[in-house]
């Protein structure tokens, strides 16, 4: 047996490590993905101050502070009993759609799109932001900084702090909004609404209208036929701030629907020996290894999970989008991993208009932002992170300090969907031990399109945008290494 | 000339956090109008955005390496990295967003980036405050580069 590691991938932060494991006539077997999970956490947290646990999760990850701030914040809610006003609700929610506006584009800009933008077979060192603007020109680049730019400020307006928000409380938030404040946000998010319609456009001239992407889209190795996951609001349309958690199966029926605090009852987690991360999956269906289909409990989250667990968006113009969606890639559930960047760029737009509705509330300058907490107790929080279902569950003492505290984040919900998308695409583009820079790019697309994160910070010296592809011939003795800009 | 010193890393990450305590083992030290001593847990756009309109940037970091010893001490310069990332996961990184600033005409970016890297085999992947011992003896060789490297550059009038 031979063995193809690309390690580390390129353009995805954090460590992750890919192995594939060929047969003897060369054809891929296996491929799984390892990367390090972070520990210790629920030992981390034992004894401290329930109220500081917003703060704290916000900085287990600098990708989604904003995310792990209101899982908490609302798990703490729950834990203290208490329910916030409706102006505290909107706050958070608008600034929420502040986070989704600053990390949808900067996926679809700088991470996933340069593979559609500037070509999955383009050489490596073109396939990234740079690319992207050299083939849209500079002046959509000015923009891309600009909006990106605006989500972040929105969250600085409301959070505090740009990365690490101050501003979630058990029973509300800490501050509210002024009259300039609002017209300063009001303006923003006009022109993010234009940005997300643009880059619909966007996707629209470069990706759909070229039959190759979609023939790409829709090709065997890219299709994952797993049940979808998602926060809906009481009309089943998605909500990323609130909701219930729907889950669907293959053919878009409700398989599920459910609390969070009855999280435990449809979700177990499965273990295995060569990862720490562990594989969430539905308890009904049960665990049949990396397998898709409807006897497989296995799901997945983000964009395209969360389209495929609900019946439309909230706001209009994205309504109009995802019917789009769902008419152009043939009908629920899309299960094609690639949909997943079309995806991202509809809910963007359901982010600026959805912002935009709460921008003009006029309850937004409310000053009941916070109600009186109750007694301490258990309490579990969800929110939709921009890649996938998040979820904090905290028991506390009777002096309100964490007893335990679990989470189940995103990339853990999508883990075992991404391994089978990673064999997939690699059994798709690996023939006969034949490997090159671009059909390593087809496998790492797979991949890259979950948008996932993981938790742990390298800083690789010496650099060169390193991929490394070891061969190991069957005694597991290396006989062959491909680099890329190494 | 001003200066911006930027400890990076996350202090509930152990060791990823030594570029915070040495930033704020810095300040003790160093005391100068033109010279801004802060922290940050981000990296690539953000950490651009943390250091436009400066003419210096020192930034003080991790660095995961597999020739050096743990806790050594090296002066960087940026070109010398193109993957580095500092922290923020999917972010870009730091270079690639430099890179895209200058396409775009940005002229706020600091003519010289110093990167002080604190050596490390392995990045931590548990949770904690604390710095393990081989890494804390790095800190106070990391501040005296920083000094070292602050004085060098500027003409300060205290």
């Amino acid at each position: 047996m031979k063995t193809i590691t690309i390690d580390p991938i390129t353009r995805l932060e954090g460590h992750g490590k890919i192995s594939i494991f060929l047969n003897d006539k060369g054809d891929v077997e296996n491929a799984y993905l390892q990367i390090p999970e972070l520990r210790g956490f629920e030992r981390f947290s034992q004894g401290r101050r329930a109220e500081d646990m917003p703060q704290i999760t916000s900085r287990i990850c600098g990708v989604c502070p904003v995310a792990h701030h209101f899982a908490a914040t609302k798990a703490l809610d729950a834990a203290f009993n208490v329910n916030p006003p409706s102006a505290a609700k909107k706050l958070r929610e608008l600034m929420y759609m502040g986070y989704f506006i600053y990390d949808h584009t900067l996926h679809f800009y700088y991470l996933g799109g340069p593979d559609f933008v500037v070509g999955p077979d383009a050489p490596p060192e073109k396939r990234n932001v740079l690319g992207v603007i050299e083939k849209v020109g500079v002046e959509i680049g000015k923009e891309v900084i600009k909006h990106r730019a605006y989500g972040q400020k929105i969250t600085a307006i409301l959070g505090g702090k740009a990365t690490h928000p101050v501003c979630g409380l058990p029973g509300g938030v800490s501050k509210g909004l002024n009259k300039d404040e609002v017209k300063e946000i009001d303006k923003m998010v006009k022109s993010c609404i234009e940005f997300a319609k643009f880059s619909l456009k966007l996707f629209d001239d470069i990706v759909l209208k070229n039959k190759n992407y979609v023939n790409l889209i829709l090709s065997d190795p890219y299709q994952l036929a797993t049940y979808n996951m998602g926060l809906v609001d009481k009309n089943n349309k998605v909500n990323f701030y609130d909701g219930k958690i729907r889950v669907t199966d293959q053919k878009g029926n409700e398989h599920v629907k459910f609390d969070v605090k009855d999280y435990y009852k449809n979700i177990v987690e499965h273990v295995e020996e060569w990862t720490y991360i562990k594989f969430p999956y539905l308890k009904a269906v049960g665990w049949k290894g990396f397998k898709d289909g409807k006897d497989s409990g296995i799901y997945r989250v983000g964009p395209l999970g969360r389209l495929n667990a609900a019946e439309g968006m909230a706001t209009s113009l994205a309504d109009k989008e995802y019917k789009r969606f769902y008419e152009t890639l043939g009908g629920k559930a899309v299960n094609s991993t690639l949909a997943f960047h079309w995806a991202r760029l509809i809910e963007l737009l359901y982010a600026t208009e959805r912002a935009q509705e709460l921008i003009k509330d006029p309850e937004i300058t409310s000053q009941k932002i916070r109600n009186p907490v109750g007694e301490p107790g258990e309490g579990m929080g969800v929110t939709e992170a921009a890649r996938g279902t998040l979820i904090h569950h905290y028991k506390l003492d009777k002096n309100g300090l964490i007893d335990k505290a679990n989470l189940i984040v995103a990339t853990t919900n999508n883990a075992g969907a991404i391994n089978m998308s990673i064999r997939d695409a690699a059994k798709g583009v690996i023939k006969k031990g034949n490997v090159n820079n671009a059909t390593l790019n087809m496998v790492e697309m797979a991949f890259r399109a979950y948008d996932p994160c993981f938790a742990c910070a390298t800083h690789t010296l010496p650099g060169g945008m390193p991929l490394q592809v070891n061969i190991y011939d069957h005694n597991k003795k290396l006989y062959k290494t491909l680099k890329q800009n190494i | 000339m001003k200066t911006i010193v930027l400890g990076v890393g996350n202090q509930i990450l152990g060791d990823d956090g030594v570029g915070v305590h040495v930033a704020n083992e810095l300040k003790k030290h160093i005391n100068y109008s033109n010279v801004t001593i802060d922290e940050a847990i981000t990296g690539g756009m953000n950490l651009l955005d943390l250091i436009l309109g400066y003419d210096k940037a020192i930034i003080i970091d991790a660095v995961k390496t597999e020739n050096e010893e743990n806790g050594d001490v090296k002066r960087i310069p940026l070109s010398d990295f193109s993957t580095m990332h500092s922290c923020n996961l999917h972010d870009v990184s730091l270079i690639e967003a430099i890179d895209m600033a200058k396409k775009m005409g940005e002229n706020r970016i600091p003519k010289d980036i110093v990167i002080i890297g604190i050596m490390m085999k392995q990045m931590p992947c548990e949770f904690g405050e604390k710095l393990s011992k081989k890494i804390a003896t790095a800190v106070p060789k990391a501040v005296k580069m920083a000094i070292d490297e602050i004085r060098k550059d500027i003409n300060i009038s205290s």
